[in-house]
């Protein structure tokens, strides 16, 4: 449960930004988050809608893009995501190596009116 | 329909760390403790795996080579703190996080402004208690300390996958216990590896000691390197 320390950030990042770009209002952002960052959409938004009443990024859209955790399987020679907790290659069975660990937490890009 | 006036809607491309102010703060403390020649060390671990015991362990084995701060991260209380001081810490600062799940890195930029940091050769770093909010937020730390027990069982790295991903070093506490608790280590190991090819996997038990010397042959390597 660390949306709102999450939204937090984000929201001095949108305000950071439109400071610099000398935006009226952030409209939206476009966001970039792992399945496995352990973020809720729904906590995230409603932390933010929290956070964000009076400021330039009142009422902006948080577009997100889901990224799955991903391994390689040195035997089949091929990406795989795992199922759950389960690692296993879903070809061959054998346990990959961690390409990415699905935890990322990236902005991607705004979306201002200036 | 009034018209308020042309706005122009752009798209601005940022392609950023959606905490890229903490990694700052981040990048900071770890340059003050740098060139102030003292490692720091970020111990994460759920609750109850053995933060605080490893922390005096190791101060009660180093305590006439090594000078070791601490700072403590708690959601409240500072019983930690009296535990490390009593066991020969150097000096101990506590974050009292209010709740929050996880240290951020600038509340260990204040926690450093009380501490002399030419007092100090190392300073342990305890996260508060908790598997997942931890592994976001960088502190400064020039090594990831990720301890887990054999209490917790073997699933844990599947099921917290970040933090094992992230760790310089992983230490296996309650070793002791492994028989009583069904411990299937080489699941563990198995799925460890998976997540992170590199870091030493540390077995030991806090309570009788065992593997206590290799912890800190490691611990002393790392200072030895910075």
């Amino acid at each position: 449960m660390h949306e709102l320390s999450v939204a937090a950030a984000l929201l001095e990042r949108a305000e950071t930004h439109a400071d610099r770009l000398r935006a009226s209002k952030v409209l939206a952002i476009n966001l970039v988050i792992g399945e496995r960052a352990c973020i809720a959409d729904d906590s995230l938004r409603f932390s933010f809608e929290l956070l964000t009443p009076g400021t330039v990024a009142e009422g902006a859209r948080l577009v997100v893009r889901r990224t799955p955790m991903r391994f390689r399987c040195p035997r089949c020679d091929r990406d795989y995501s795992p199922v759950g907790a389960d690692f296993r290659c879903p070809a061959c069975g054998n346990v990959g190596q961690v390409v990415d660990d699905g935890s990322e937490l990236t902005i991607e890009s705004l979306e201002v009116a200036q | 329909m009034s018209t308020v006036g042309v706005q122009s809607v752009k798209i601005i491309n940022i392609v950023e760390s959606l905490l890229a102010s903490n990694d700052q703060a981040a990048a900071r403390n770890r340059q003050r403790l740098g060139k102030a020649g003292v490692l720091a060390v970020n111990i994460m671990s759920s609750p109850g795996a053995g933060k605080t015991s490893l922390i005096t362990r190791t101060l009660e084995a180093l305590r006439d080579r090594t000078r070791i701060g601490v700072i403590e991260g708690d959601i409240a209380g500072s019983i930690d703190t009296e535990k490390v001081m009593a066991a020969g810490a150097r000096d101990a600062v506590q974050i009292n996080t209010g709740g929050n799940c996880h240290l951020e890195a600038n509340m260990v930029d204040r926690a450093l402004d009380e501490l002399d940091l030419s007092r100090f050769d190392v300073l342990f770093v305890e996260n508060v208690g908790n598997l997942v909010c931890p592994t976001h937020w960088a502190l400064g730390e020039h090594r990831k300390l990720c301890l887990v027990s054999t209490a917790e069982g073997h699933d844990k790295p599947i099921k917290y996958p970040q933090i094992f991903a992230i760790a310089d070093v992983i230490v296996l506490n309650k070793i002791d216990l492994i028989e009583l608790v069904d411990f299937e280590r080489a699941f563990f190991y198995e799925s460890v590896r998976a997540l992170n090819p590199h870091a030493p996997i540390l077995e030991v038990s806090c309570r009788s000691g065992a593997g206590l010397d290799a912890w800190t042959d490691w611990l002393l390597d790392q200072r030895a390197a910075l």
